[in-house]
């Protein structure tokens, strides 16, 4: 094999008391597409970010052709041929396409010079785009492709795709694959972003693993005969389940059941397909997927904050189809969003405020129950802020000045004093520390006892210690539910969240 | 009949040139994605500033000079507080009218009533001797002869020039221009500055040419007007014009309404309907919003945070 | 380069911080412009002081301003709480004045005071209501960004006033003076003790303490303000916003209407020129100056009052012009921008951004 172009050696970067990045040695070689996996969180995108310029490594060299260089910014990375497509294009949506890139590269061309550079390089590289277009009538798989022809315009050599197929139908996602192998031909070095296994083996001559931080495996893909199980096995890895006190439960009536339940994510992220699972009082039920398969929209949907678009949903016995679920008056939902800033409560509002916020039936007093009974809320929040071990001196603090942990254990005691028949949570306890963590894992134990649980995340350690039954969301689909109780779960969730079916 | 007709047509384009100029510019400045609501203010400093520095001169150059430059001077305060400390810029923009009206009306009162230097009509030769068009469009001010070219030209710059580009490039995603390299607060800056000599030319007019003179409330609600108008002509220079001319016309009208105490239409009603209208053009463009093809800038108005 | 970074907590009191930055910053440029002009600040200054305190007669003088910038004040706090912008608080104004000369002049002449005064009320109510709700059903049914639209019908408001006054309301035995008739005296607001502070002054006050205790008890009150503070909390808690926007912009209209009215009953004693003199537009200093908060409003009322009547002072002892009071307030309200900077950012000067994702 050639030289490598790039090289990472020690490379090591922090956010604050986190190491997103340890002591990373990395290669990677011309003319040859490299696959960097590992789940959410693993490092892969800070890595990356580090090569393209956008963050400063704390720690190592990066080396190009055998300099060490350093990057300020984006721009700098550019000049010296590293170039990155991001999950959020940053493409001007009213403009052209012949715009968007004059922009970029006008200078260097003058506006005629763009327009034919645009024909000349989508000739070369089999990017078929309409210049004159705008970018809000292209698709995805199109905007994609004005992306990757920007770069190649600024002669980009070393190209890092973030998880490009996330956005992108079926037939596009072909298409992608055979412009990178295209450009793997004309000699450009392909880095891949990615979660999802068949595409590794599908594209990828080399491939790497990360997990918390550290690349646990780097090696061309032919070299060691491996499974996709032993893959998955080590993107996922074998981690130790933190003890919890899981007391039998008695299952009782059936609380939510979808069938066939499909539609789009609100904000136009992916959407979901035939959705079908059950729900009963007494179990935890968790869908687990990496970030951006679906989940978001299908939360928002059963949730009733968007409108899907097919199937049915059967809540407390009742059916609906999914336009008169999404017209149907708050049914007692209690639901904890990932947001939990933005959504879940009011950061300049006090504690005993956001007690309110999905309560408000139960705070009306006075006449006609016009007015808001703020002695209660302040003494709910009270009894929440000493049952919940909630570090603050008053329900009247704000909620902003709150910890992640705290903040969460106030918008979980709020939705659990709402008695509902159905609790989701989303992502619950993302980003907070350990024992804010096993809170937060106790009372969703404990509030099975009194309704269904439904727990939408992407933390495995977390679906292993709670879930009854696990369902693995990929693609928009659930590809198989299974029992907590067979022993060889983890394998095959790690392995169908990858999108491995066995 | 045609002489009336082209009485009123001349009148129009008189009554429209201060409001062309002054759309012009803000259509400039709300390109590049900041609502600058202090058009008002800008246009009375800039009135006061030209006729001061034409009594004082006599040099027409001068005065012309002086009020442009007053105006882009006043603007600048509002770039200041709305790019530099991110303000909320409607506050800032009417903050901006109040202390121009002010400082116009305060340092003015001096000069009412005084005569400065004039700047007359000025006929084209050969041109202004065509029947009826000569009349109407070549026997007026410099100042719309001004207006006849900066119209196009700022159209050409902001359609068919980078500088145009990369300006409506800031106006639609910021975010995505400044990751293309683009420096998008010296951008926002300079365009609030352009539009601010716009508006200060804009006053020039009234105060050289138009009334000519000084008295307070000169500009009689032209700024506001040129604020409607920027919606109304969907922020394209080319629309402003026959936009301006609208209003030039319903002005005009009035002034013939009464001149001939005839009543065809209530002239409160002619009055209304530049602001109408122009209600009735927003209705239109968020209606047709969803299909992005004459919206607004789609970050106007929205402060710029390289972090968040 | 600048590079702005939002504290992690704003500054304590940055409400404080931010009134007297506002302050401040006005008194300086006040200095700078009576410097410039050769004349001593600190004699225009208590001048002006003098103006506003030194009789009771001159003091009565700030009320009466301070009156209908209350209401309007109020009724740009109300719709801003739910991050509303009603700058048509001007042409809501002149309507409620429109719909309490009508009542009093054309529908109810003849009833006494008791009886006429609670309709009159009612009605201007009614009009300032009637002309926010326009925008409002535009905003909330059609997206139409209601900054434009409230400010474009201020004009057409002010135009038809005129018409009114000029035209089929003028008052035949005016000798040429636009305006229409004078009012009955059953609607004719009492002034107290030879002052031309009229019940106006109390009703606004109790429209402030009205207020605040709306937003701060009612049901209704608590959904205004989640919506204004965290839009996707609302969405998230089901709120119904359309509905909010409606009732928070008529509430917005009503409060400018009685602006209208007590001007029109309180001081002109009938409808004519005079009456849109830009309190609308006021309004909004004062709700900004008074962060929104529905019990400050009547300090910052009184505090721009005293501002026009201390200027119109100034023009009366100094021969400055009385416009002095439009460039403080001005002053006054970028002043307040820098405060809330200040308060809520931090500037760093740096090169490179860095944002963990």
């Amino acid at each position: 094999m050639s030289d490598p172009v790039i090289s990472l050696r020690g490379l090591s970067k922090r956010f604050g008391p986190v190491w997103a990045n340890r002591e990373v040695d990395l290669d990677l070689f011309p003319g040859r597409v490299h696959a960097l996996l590992g789940e959410n969180g693993a490092g892969k995108s800070t890595l990356m970010s580090i090569l393209a310029g956008r963050y400063g490594a704390d720690k190592g060299t990066l080396m190009m052709h055998g300099q060490e260089v350093t990057f300020s910014s984006p721009a700098k990375a550019l000049d010296h041929g590293i170039g990155m497509v991001y999950q959020r294009f940053m493409l001007i949506e009213s403009m052209s396409v012949a715009d968007n890139l004059a922009l970029t590269v006008g200078k260097k061309y003058g506006r005629r010079g763009v327009d034919y550079e645009i024909r000349q390089t989508a000739e070369q590289y089999g990017l078929a785009v309409d210049p004159e277009k705008r970018i809000f009538e292209l698709s995805m798989g199109e905007r994609q492709r004005v992306e990757i022809i920007k770069l190649l315009m600024l002669d980009a050599e070393v190209l890092i795709f973030d998880e490009p197929t996330s956005v992108l139908t079926p037939p596009e996602v072909d298409a992608l694959f055979v412009i990178i192998d295209r450009l793997r031909g004309e000699g450009k070095t392909i880095v891949l972003i990615t979660h999802k296994l068949e595409e590794v083996l599908k594209l990828a001559d080399d491939i790497s693993i990360m997990r918390k931080g550290r690349l646990i495996i780097s090696e061309p893909i032919d070299a060691r005969q491996m499974s996709r199980q032993q893959l998955a096995r080590l993107m996922v890895g074998r981690d130790v389940v933190l003890r919890v006190d899981k007391k039998e439960v008695a299952l009782g009536e059936t609380v939510l059941a979808l069938d066939g339940f499909s539609g789009d994510s609100p904000s136009g992220g992916p959407s979901f397909n035939e959705v079908t699972f059950e729900i009963r009082k007494g179990e935890i039920f968790s869908i687990i997927g990496v970030a951006g398969n679906g989940q978001t929209g299908l939360v928002s949907a059963i949730a009733g904050l968007s409108r899907a678009g097919a199937g049915t949903i059967t809540f407390d016995g009742t059916s609906y189809t999914a336009r008169e679920w999404a017209m149907a008056s708050a049914a007692e939902i209690a639901y904890v969003p990932e947001d939990r800033y933005q959504s879940g409560s009011i950061g300049s509002m006090s504690i005993a405020e956001n007690f309110g916020l999905t309560r408000l039936q139960a705070y009306r007093s006075g006449l006609a129950g016009l007015l808001l009974d703020r002695e209660k809320m302040a003494a709910d929040g009270r009894r929440a802020i000493g049952e919940h071990n909630i570090k603050v001196e008053s329900s009247e603090a704000s909620a902003g000045s709150l910890s992640g942990g705290n903040l969460q254990k106030v918008i979980l005691a709020r939705e659990l004093t709402r008695k509902a028949k159905l609790f989701i949570a989303e992502q619950p306890t993302q980003g907070l520390d350990i024992s804010a963590t096993e809170d937060i894992w106790q009372a969703l134990l404990e509030c099975r006892e009194k309704a269904g649980v439904l727990l939408v995340t992407g933390d495995l350690k977390e679906v292993l210690s709670l879930s009854d039954r696990i369902g693995v969301i990929f693609n928009g689909r659930i590809l198989e539910i299974i029992d907590a109780h067979d022993s060889d779960r983890v394998d095959r969730v790690g392995l169908l969240m990858a999108g491995v079916r066995s | 009949m045609i002489e009336d007709l082209t009485f009123i047509a001349q009148i129009s384009i008189k009554s429209s040139v201060a409001v062309l100029l002054a759309t012009v510019g803000g259509i400039i400045t709300e390109r590049s994605g900041v609502l600058n609501l202090g058009i008002e203010g800008m246009m009375l400093v800039g009135a006061l500033a030209g006729f001061a520095a034409g009594h004082f001169t006599q040099s027409p150059v001068v005065a012309v000079a002086a009020g442009t430059m007053a105006g882009g001077a006043l603007s600048l305060v509002h770039a200041f507080f709305t790019i530099a400390l991110r303000s909320n810029q409607v506050l800032s923009g009417l903050a901006l009218t109040i202390l121009g009206t002010g400082l116009a009306n305060f340092l003015g009162r001096p000069l009412i009533g005084q005569t400065g230097v004039r700047i007359r009509q000025l006929p084209i030769p050969y041109l202004s001797d065509i029947p009826v068009i000569g009349e109407v469009f070549f026997n007026q001010s410099p100042f719309a002869y001004a207006a006849y070219l900066l119209v196009p030209l700022a159209w050409f710059v902001l359609f068919r020039t980078r500088t145009g580009l990369v300006l409506r490039a800031v106006g639609e995603d910021a975010r995505s221009a400044d990751v293309a390299g683009v420096n998008v607060e010296l951008t926002r800056t300079l365009s609030v500055f352009v539009g601010g000599l716009f508006a200060g030319l804009a006053g020039t007019y009234l105060s050289l040419s138009y009334t000519p003179g000084w008295k307070e409330t000169m500009t009689g609600g032209q700024g506001w007007i040129a604020i409607a108008m920027i919606i109304f002509c969907t922020w394209n220079p080319l629309l402003a014009f026959f936009g301006a001319l609208l209003f030039g016309g319903l002005t005009a009208l009035q002034f013939f309404f009464q001149a001939t105490s005839m009543d065809l239409i209530p002239s409160y009603v002619l009055k209304m309907l530049p602001y109408l209208l122009t209600i009735g053009v927003l209705v239109l463009v968020s209606a047709s919003s969803r299909h992005r093809k004459s919206a607004s800038p789609a970050d106007l108005g929205v402060p710029f945070y390289r972090e968040l | 380069m600048i590079r702005v970074a939002k504290r992690k907590q704003p500054l304590r009191y940055q409400g404080a911080v931010a009134t007297f930055s506002a302050v401040a910053i006005a008194l300086v440029v006040g200095c700078v412009i009576f410097a410039a002009l050769g004349v001593n600040p600190l004699t225009a200054y208590t001048a002006m002081g003098k103006g506003v305190l030194s009789s009771v007669d001159a003091f009565s003088e700030v009320l009466v301003k301070a009156t209908p910038l209350i209401f309007t004040g109020l009724a740009v706090a109300t719709a801003a709480t739910m991050m509303l912008w009603n700058i048509g608080a001007e042409g809501q104004l002149v309507w409620g004045g429109i719909f309490a000369a009508g009542t009093a002049l054309f529908l109810f002449p003849g009833l006494d005071g008791w009886l006429l005064i609670p309709l009159v009320l009612a009605a201007s109510a009614l009009g300032g209501m009637v002309w926010s709700l326009i925008p409002a059903l535009l905003r909330a049914k059609l997206r139409v960004n209601e900054i434009l639209t409230t400010l474009l019908l201020n004009y057409v408001a002010i135009i038809y006033m005129e018409h009114l006054f000029y035209g089929p309301w003028r008052d035949p035995a005016g000798y040429g003076f636009p305006g229409t008739a004078q009012i009955p005296e059953a609607a004719q607001l009492v002034r107290f003790a030879g002052t031309r502070i009229s019940i106006g002054f109390p009703l606004a006050l109790l429209c402030a303490v009205f207020l605040y205790y709306l937003l701060k008890k009612s049901i209704w009150g608590y959904q205004v303000q989640v919506i204004g503070k965290e839009q996707r909390a609302a969405h998230y808690a089901g709120f119904n916003v359309t509905g909010k926007i409606l009732t928070v912009m008529a509430l917005s209209g009503a409060f400018a209407g009685l602006a209208g009215m007590t001007e029109v009953c309180g001081i002109h004693y009938r409808l004519q020129t005079g009456l849109a003199v830009g309190y609308g537009y006021d309004g909004i200093i004062v709700a900004w100056l008074a962060g929104l908060n529905p019990l400050a409003v009547p300090f910052a009322a009184i505090l721009l009052g005293a501002l026009f009547v201390g200027g119109e002072q100034l023009q009366s002892v100094l021969g400055l012009p009385s416009s002095i009071s439009l460039i403080l307030e001005g002053a006054l309200l970028f002043g307040l921008f820098a405060g809330q900077t200040l308060a809520r950012y931090t500037l760093t000067f740096s090169s490179r951004s860095e944002v963990p994702s």
